[in-house]
């Protein structure tokens, strides 16, 4: 009884369009049948050449450009899934096409076949444009970073004079076995995470401090204050973090002229890496601490003034009441975004590269200086050593730390969770 | 039982300029179902919020088992209260929320999970413990909130319009079940509302509010069949206010008519308001009527109509009656002498 359904099926697969000719739908056939011949013949062999581009980089020096066949091989790889997307719908169609036949019912007529293709497929066509371009460029860059992190694309294997070959997982291995690499990435790795937790921490914990004490209707000129406060938020960042490179200089900058004017001695801001590291958290803290200050009033005044009073009813002490009360309220809203602030600043290269440009020198250091974040060393790898494809591996591995970062935080979220919040 | 538990001897308050309580005078006993039943901005949550020590009186004193507790932190009176939006901790879970005063009053944990189960159990949510309070729907949240205030074991339960946010069917259980809950606790409930219909049929005493005043205090009963003026009676159920003219006693000129009523000790042709309930008016033949006029419309509320009925003098009577005229009909309306009631005109 299930005869068509099999026969079918195994005809689309043959030849896209013949399941359906076997189920009788005719005009369906004919346009995929039409569809296989152009793919065959002039889709394919091009296909074909992208795809010997990707698996072989090239074959002759000065000939074949690695990096170009890689980008063409790339683009090749998206379009093959979208045709082998095509011909399994195909094969789909007919097995379900088959079925029906199978059930007794008949061929539907050519016009219900055309409605139907019609009506299925605009959908499709209208949004076809946008996936296309998300394809291309979200997609396709993110692929072509990614693939270079398995190649040994660098300096010394360059296009057009060298080849650029594929090495599988060999860079991997070779930033944790090359002695001084290993040391360097551990190194930067360490400080990118000690980093990301102080310029976290510093600014939400000066931010929740000042939004506390401003929230305290005896202070006088709160708006002023806030106002004043607010402002390194508005300034560009760039801008801000430029004027205060120029203020720790460690000999004309007056940080250290006023330091000297009391009688502290001058401090090495740049050229000691325990001195360049507080510099470039302390920098971060005055320009991030506004944003938490600015979300935590808001989280604070958004906590009913009844929740207040029934914890003062229970005998709760003012101190209970912001450790037991307040506090929870505010982590319980906030926390979210300080895990994404956390892998914000995983990857805040513009404090980092612009303020001390990632130094001093670290002695026997891959390219690294001492306040180098691992985005900053990414950058130094590219430009400065051309090792692209460490830097590719590199950039890999943040890039799976703050995406599944980013996802379970995005799993944790209300909107995630189906849950009846407002009861 | 008629021993005061809590009295506010002419206390006021004022916030900068607006005066929001008046020179109040108020005795609540023990073991009462007290209502503050008035207009928004009357003064009743300012009273409630001066009882349960989150605002000091301006003026007057509070007095509880016979002590000034005026100068007495909230903590330290034995008063407690649900608040109108619950204010439950959002990051705490039921069990948690409950516990809370316990656990700033460092109570053992033995003591404490006796105590919330019984609270639970009291307001009927055993097995809600680890349940997060906003998954909870707005009758439960208002459990847990009325079973925290009462785990700390209050003489005072003060209420914050407890009921203000859930429907209209939930509202009617949780009327039963707080009343209930006040007998079988034998606490004092302070009970703040708006809503006229609650207090009536929730209360041992109402005490109705304007403007920072008290207007009235008695039962639902006494509320309801006398107001003492046209704004209790207005404010009380639905009412028919109109000038009239008291003749002498027990005899009022109103609507173009005169009528026997029931009411002495007004000076001879003084001016009053008149106040007839709507269901107090009947139908009846029109050559019998004192009061006539013209169907204006007809609304049908399920247990009677609700009829309009303009009289010549352009005055709308309301009338609820079972039986109803077509539009544009003319009526006559009657009274019987009990059921016209004389106030005072209040002086503007």
């Amino acid at each position: 009884m299930r005869k068509r359904a099999i026969f079918s099926t195994i005809g689309s697969a043959v030849y896209m369009g013949l399941g359906q000719l076997i189920n009788g739908e005719w005009v369906k056939s004919i346009f995929m049948g039409l569809y296989h011949y152009l793919i065959l013949r002039f889709v394919i062999p091009t296909l074909r050449q992208t795809w010997w581009g990707l698996i072989t980089l090239g074959e002759a020096p000065r000939q074949d450009h690695s990096i170009v066949l890689l980008s063409y091989g790339l683009v090749g790889a998206i379009v093959t899934i979208i045709v082998v997307g095509f011909y399994l719908g195909n094969i789909v169609d007919a097995y379900r096409g088959g079925q029906r036949r199978d059930k007794g019912h008949p061929a539907p007529p050519i016009r219900e076949t055309m409605k139907e293709m019609v009506q299925k497929s605009y959908p499709y066509f209208l949004v076809a444009p946008a996936v296309l371009f998300i394809l291309f460029t979200v997609l396709f860059p993110m692929l072509f970073n990614m693939s270079m992190a398995f190649t040994n694309y660098d300096l010394y294997n360059s296009p057009p004079a060298k080849l650029v070959s594929w090495v599988g997982f060999e860079n991997f291995r070779e930033i944790v076995r090359l002695a001084s690499w290993k040391r360097t990435f551990m190194g930067v790795l360490s400080w990118t995470f000690l980093w990301a937790i102080l310029s976290t921490f510093s600014c939400f914990l000066l931010g929740l401090f000042l939004a506390i004490v401003l929230n305290n209707p005896r202070i006088k000129f709160r708006g002023i204050i806030r106002t004043i406060l607010i402002l390194p938020w508005a300034m560009p960042g760039f801008i801000s973090i430029l004027m205060w490179s120029g203020f720790f200089n460690t000999s004309f900058g007056p940080i250290n002229q006023w330091l000297n004017a009391i009688g502290v001695a001058s401090i090495p801001w740049f050229q000691n890496v325990f001195w360049a590291r507080t510099a470039v958290v302390l920098v971060n803290l005055w320009l991030g601490f506004p944003f938490s200050m600015a979300l935590v009033s808001g989280v604070i005044q958004g906590i009913p003034a009844e929740l207040h009073d029934a914890a003062k009813v229970d005998g709760a002490s003012p101190w209970q009441e912001f450790t037991r009360i307040t506090l929870p309220l505010i982590l319980y809203a906030v926390s979210p975004l300080l895990i994404m602030q956390f892998a914000g600043n995983v990857n805040n290269f513009g404090v980092v590269y612009l303020l001390t440009g990632g130094g001093p020198p670290v002695l026997g250091n891959k390219g690294a200086g001492g306040t180098d974040i691992l985005i900053s060393w990414i950058f130094k790898m590219t430009f400065d050593l051309m090792k692209y494809n460490y830097a590719s591996a590199i950039a890999l591995l943040i890039f799976i730390f703050v995406a599944s970062m980013s996802v379970v935080n995005f799993l944790q979220t209300r909107a995630f969770k189906e849950e009846d919040m407002m009861g | 039982m008629t021993e005061n538990i809590v009295q506010l001897k002419g206390v006021s308050k004022i916030f900068d300029e607006t005066v929001a309580l008046a020179d109040m005078n108020l005795s609540i006993r023990k073991n009462e179902f007290v209502t503050l039943l008035g207009p928004s901005g009357c003064g009743k949550t300012t009273t409630l919020r001066l009882i349960g020590g989150f605002e000091q009186p301006t003026n007057g004193t509070i007095w509880f088992e016979g002590k000034d507790i005026s100068n007495v932190p909230s903590y330290k009176r034995r008063v407690n209260t649900v608040f109108q939006r619950y204010a439950l901790f959002s990051h705490l879970d039921v069990y948690e929320n409950i516990a809370f005063g316990l656990r700033i009053k460092k109570l053992d944990e033995q003591t404490i999970r006796q105590k919330v189960g019984k609270m639970l159990e009291l307001v009927n949510l055993q097995g809600f413990e680890a349940r997060d309070v906003n998954s909870l729907s707005g009758g439960q949240q208002q459990r847990v909130a009325i079973a925290r205030a009462l785990v700390n074991e209050p003489e005072v339960l003060l209420l914050d319009e407890p009921l203000a946010a859930l429907d209209l069917k939930l509202r009617r259980e949780m009327q039963h079940e707080l009343k209930n809950m006040q007998k079988q606790l034998g606490i004092t409930f302070v009970f703040v509302t708006h809503d006229q219909e609650e207090a009536l049929s929730m209360s041992d005493t109402v005490v109705v509010m304007q403007d920072g005043e008290i207007q009235q205090i008695g039962t639902p009963e006494m509320i309801y069949n006398e107001p003492t003026n046209a704004f209790v009676a207005g404010f009380i159920g639905e009412s028919n206010i109109v000038d009239g003219i008291m003749r002498q006693d027990r005899l009022v000129d109103f609507g173009g008519a005169r009528f026997e009523c029931v009411d002495v000790g007004f000076e001879r042709d003084e001016p009053v308001d008149v106040v007839v309930r709507p269901e107090d008016l009947v139908l009846i033949p029109v050559e019998q009527a004192k009061l006539t006029g013209v169907v204006r419309s007809v609304t049908f509320l399920g247990v009677h109509y609700e009829m309009i009925v303009d009289a010549a003098d352009g005055t709308g009577w309301l009338v609820h009656s079972t039986l109803m005229e077509p539009v544009g009909t003319t009526v006559g309306l009657g009274l019987a002498p009990m059921d016209i009631h004389i106030m005072k005109k209040v002086s503007e």
